[in-house]
């Protein structure tokens, strides 16, 4: 493995996900000093490599909803800036609702959507089969649709990240693993690498599902737990669905790739883990059949091309950790994404590049900050619409 | 069901008669592989490649469903079969033109980005390039049989020559077994067999001590069967490899085992005169089958004595030490380009076929969705399991045994099923010879053949390297100029090994490209994840796998 070629730079960040990415690109075009980006694993090893590809904008906070606006804006214009197709499609995102409890559940997205001046539209069933084709609507009573929402290709977004940075200075070394960090008065010095130690004042964590170990490595009592997602993709088939399609019960996502596959998941009770070979199991993959099977009968004799998983990295209220931990001086915490921190990644990035600058940021740390968890429980906002 | 006259089904306008239980493919096969379907990026023409159900190059739509595999798909009567994928016809197909007049292949990670105004337009024409057949036909997707599920104390896992050895030991000691086979068997009266079943590995998730193994399988394509056992024999084979040229991926080409699965049982001929790549066994048995209809043996290296006395009675040309540069001709194969080792001089040699007899792989699938030890062996430039004592793996109670083990030649292959056998009744190891596995450490034929294919001058064409996909060997290449590096990144970042075969026939070869180009040995760069289900399997089989006591649903 290669050392890093300086003993000194301005930040080191730690995963080379599209969160660290994407937080190095914002540093390295504010023109800080040098930046180095360290992962111990390959380019798209971890969730930014595994996951869905859904990009919404559909949420309970008016914060995360803002986010999630100004990513679309960066996806949409990342093919101009970044040199790769992402393929991002707006397609759509429709949820699907099964009672008039989770009707209720999407008006309440809904009603913060709009005043975030998004048109999403409340559809009732006889609607929905404009939105979708070949769905078995018995049993949904409704759902809603925001056309924006899309579906992207995570690959060419990392690929994209990964030679602009570079061609912007940041230092990218893979296959290196951050070990700790150094401290002294409360504040970061520098960073353990395998290969030994840099001297650095900035450490961003961007270890995606490995933030908590990485956050206990640096001394620093974690809040998030990873937990294990499955996921599949089919056999291609001509285009017949246009957007991404979430079912409020079980958490059933879907959408049809460019290529042609439909890619989905649903959420299962797993157990917690970091479990090395992130294998798939075959409780999920039949209650995955099952459910999409259901849904749209005229899947069922589609072969399953693959199936794989990653992790996702849950925080107590379903909303990230963004900003300079309070614990130490010099940590910032760039995690805790669940399963969207794809979509949220280039907004949110450019605030954790923000706090790295000791730039105002106009995220409410009450609802961000890594220090929100510490100290006595309270009372606090929750991010309901968790599920696709 | 077919009639014992003769099946009569519709092939678009067509009414085709057969004799009964014929595949699909020999009912279509007129005097030469019929084009059935077309590529996924460039709409290039494909015939059947592998025969065994393998590929991506046989899909078609019968009865309303998409996407199922000529090769294997046994017609009933009054059944209703179409091309997809193409206009008017996978043998003229107009949006073939991109192939033509892209010659350099589409750049689907940089192009068509810009103007951004114009954004929905490539994807709305982008989408309708790619995927394959049509979403099934209303009504198709009839709430699928329930599965099964079998308690057994051994199974075993492939019924050819080991497997069936390793099930006949297992029924003369009286065992409790079962066997599971992909393909047809022959009943053994006595031990129950699952015919047309298909196997993997997935993680057992309540490893019970009387069971600890679980094997899921699918039936005939449609239906879950799940199998618990306390110990598994592994004896799924080998099977032929491909071979990268210019127009590796022309109609035509195909492997000796596709070779045999449609020009045997007295279907008709794929093809009249044939070029055979390969001097070794395989060689000698096709030269053996069709001499008359083989117009020369082409071979990477050296022939075997048994090839050249064959060749040289039927008056076969014969050339060792060949490099096979391209194959030619627009819609299907017209002749083999070639250029000598010794002299570098090219020539071409007419025929319809060109017959990849080269090299054996082994399926390893099973091993590595069990998480067994693997070892590289070199001189097959291939992964095999570890073996501790006789045809143990490094996991308790799993049992390797015929050519995806590693055993070669009928005496060891099937020598090493009644090993696995009575090791997995708890019998002692009977000593397996080494000598009788591939070794570990001879030169390997095929390395040397790629760094002189590869780093001499290249002839022009496509280079299709992944033909699921249509991944072109210049994208790998590029992408390691790029600096990616990894056989990881570089399946995600060109798609090689993403498709239906699931890299069967792209990965071994793109392995040993990056292990030259990344000047470190193969087993460095990496081996693809085998992720399950490894062949697809349809989402009715695994939504009627039986559950197994695991907390089930959404939580
Ligand atoms: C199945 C699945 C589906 C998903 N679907 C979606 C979706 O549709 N839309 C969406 O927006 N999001 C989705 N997500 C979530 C999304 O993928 C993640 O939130 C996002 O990719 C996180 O990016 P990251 O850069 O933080 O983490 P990662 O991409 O996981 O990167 C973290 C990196 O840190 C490295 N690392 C860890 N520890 C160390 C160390 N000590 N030293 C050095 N390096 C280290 C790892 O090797 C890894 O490469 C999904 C996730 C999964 C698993
Ligand atoms: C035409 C031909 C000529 C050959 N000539 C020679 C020769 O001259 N000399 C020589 O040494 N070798 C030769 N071989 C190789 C020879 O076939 C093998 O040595 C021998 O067949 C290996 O036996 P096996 O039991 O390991 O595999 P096989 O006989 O190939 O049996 C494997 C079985 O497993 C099944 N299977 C695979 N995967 C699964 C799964 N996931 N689930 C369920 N079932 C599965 C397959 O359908 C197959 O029936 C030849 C092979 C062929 C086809
Ligand atoms: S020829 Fe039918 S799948 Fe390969």
């Amino acid at each position: 493995m290669m050392p890093p070629s300086r003993e000194r730079y301005h930040t080191v960040v730690v995963g080379a996900g599209i969160v660290g990415l994407f937080t190095a690109y914002h540093l390295a075009r504010a023109g800080v000093g040098p930046v180095l980006v360290v992962d111990r694993g390959f380019l798209s090893g971890g969730a930014s490599g595994r996951n869905g590809g859904g990009v919404r904008q559909q949420w309970e906070t008016a914060a995360t909803v803002r986010l999630a606006r100004e990513s679309v804006d960066a996806y949409r214009r990342f093919g101009g800036e970044f040199g790769y197709n992402i393929w991002f499609r707006q397609g759509g995102y429709l949820f699907l609702a099964e009672s008039p409890n989770e009707l209720e559940r999407l008006r309440r997205v809904r009603t913060v959507v709009e005043r975030e001046g998004l048109r999403s539209r409340e559809l009732t069933r006889s609607e929905i089969p404009r939105y979708a084709n070949g769905l078995e609507l018995d049993g949904v009573v409704g759902g809603t649709f925001l056309q924006s929402d899309g579906t992207l290709y995570p690959f060419p977004a990392i690929w994209g990240l990964y030679e602009t940075v570079r061609s912007l200075g940041v230092e990218v070394l893979l296959g290196a693993e951050a070990t700790g960090v150094s401290a002294s008065q409360g504040k970061v010095r520098g960073l353990h690498l395998a290969t030994g130690p840099v001297a650095t004042d900035a450490v961003v964590n961007a270890a995606g599902g490995w933030s908590s170990e990485f956050s206990r490595r640096c001394g620093l009592a974690p809040s998030n737990t990873p937990t294990r997602h499955e996921i599949l993709a089919t056999e291609p088939l001509k285009p017949f669905l246009d957007p991404m399609v979430v079912r409020l019960s079980d958490g059933l996502y879907f959408s049809q790739t460019m290529r042609g596959e439909i890619v989905g998941g649903l959420t299962l009770s797993h157990p917690p883990g970091t479990a090395p070979g992130m294998p798939s199991s075959a409780r999920f993959l039949r209650a995955m059949s099952r459910a999409l099977t259901q849904l749209v009968p005229r899947l069922a004799t589609l072969g399953i091309l693959r199936a794989w998983s990653g992790f996702y990295d849950d925080t107590p209220d379903g909303l990230p950790l963004i900003g300079e931990d309070p614990r130490l001086i010099g940590f910032f915490q760039a995690n805790g994404f669940g399963g969207h921190g794809f979509m949220l990644a280039p907004a949110s990035t450019r605030r954790v590049a923000q706090a790295v600058l000791g730039q105002p940021s106009d995220l409410d740390p009450a609802l961000f900050g890594p220090g929100r968890f510490l100290g006595p429980p309270r009372e606090r906002p929750v991010e309901g619409a968790q599920l696709g | 069901m077919a009639s014992p006259r003769g099946t009569t089904f519709r092939f678009g306008s067509r009414r085709v008669s057969v004799p009964p239980s014929r595949s699909l493919l020999s009912a279509l096969m007129g005097s030469h592989l019929p084009i059935l379907q077309r590529s996924i990026r460039y709409h290039r023409p494909r015939a059947p490649f592998c025969g065994v159900g393998q590929c991506t190059n046989c899909l078609i739509r019968v009865n309303g469903i998409p996407n199922v595999r000529a090769c294997r798909y046994v017609p009933s009567d009054g059944d209703f079969v179409e091309t997809e994928n193409s206009w008017p016809s996978p043998a003229v197909d107009l949006l073939s033109a991109l192939d033509v007049l892209l010659p350099g292949g589409i750049d689907t990670l940089r192009g068509f980005r810009r103007p951004a105004w114009a954004t929905p337009l490539y994807h709305r024409v982008v989408r309708r390039l790619s995927g394959y057949g049509r979403l099934a036909d209303p009504g198709q997707g009839s709430p699928p049989p329930v599965g099964s599920r079998h308690d057994t104390d051994v199974a075993v896992i492939g019924l050819g020559v080991a497997g069936a050895a390793a099930l006949r030991t297992l029924q003369e000691h009286g065992a409790n077994a079962l066997g599971i086979e992909r393909g047809s068997v022959e009943p053994l009266p006595g031990t129950p067999v699952l015919p047309g079943t298909a196997a993997a590995f997935l993680p057992p998730p309540v490893p019970g001590p009387a069971h600890p193994w679980r094997i899921v399988c699918v039936e005939r394509g449609s239906r879950g069967v799940q199998v618990r056992a306390r110990a598994v024999v592994v004896a799924t084979g080998g099977y032929d490899a491909g071979l990268w040229f210019s127009g590796s991926d022309r109609p035509g080409v195909m492997t000796a085992e596709g070779a045999l699965s449609m020009t045997g049982n007295g279907g008709r001929g794929a093809f009249r005169k044939a070029v055979v790549f390969g001097g070794g066994p395989r060689a000698a048995d096709l030269l053996d089958r069709w001499g008359a209809l083989i117009e020369a043996v082409v071979a990477p290296g050296a022939v075997s004595p048994e090839v050249s006395e064959k060749a040289s009675a039927l008056e076969v040309p014969l050339y060792p030490r060949t490099l096979l540069l391209a194959a030619r001709g627009r819609r299907r194969v017209r002749a083999a380009l070639l250029r000598s080792r010794a002299e570098g001089t090219e020539f071409a040699v007419e025929a319809d076929a060109i017959i990849l007899a080269h090299r054996r792989l082994p399926h390893p699938q099973l091993y590595f969705q069990a998480g067994a030890k693997m070892e590289w062996r070199h001189s097959a430039a291939a992964y095999f399991p570890t073996l501790r004592e006789g045809t143990e793996t490094s996991l308790p109670g799993l049992f390797a045994s015929g050519e995806g083990a590693g055993f070669l030649g009928p005496t060891a292959v099937e020598a090493s099923g009644v090993a696995a056998a009575r090791q997995a009744m708890g019998m002692p190891a009977p000593a397996m010879d080494e000598g009788s596995r591939v070794d570990a450490t001879a030169p390997n034929e095929i390395e040397g053949y790629y760094r002189e294919l590869l780093t001499g001058r290249r002839v022009g064409g496509k280079w299709v390297i992944c033909p699921c996909e249509d991944v072109l060997l210049s994208e790998v290449e590029e992408a390691h100029a790029l600096g990616y590096r990894g056989i990881e990144v570089l399946k995600r970042y060109t798609g090689v090994g993403s498709g239906l075969c699931q890299g069967r026939y792209c990965l071994p070869d793109t392995l040993l490209l990056l292990a030259r180009l990344e000047q470190r040995p193969a087993p460095e760069v990496g081996y693809i994840t085998q992720r399950p289900p490894v062949t697809p399997w349809s989402l009715s089989a695994f939504a009627t796998l039986p559950e197994d006591g695991e907390p089930e649903g959404p939580g």
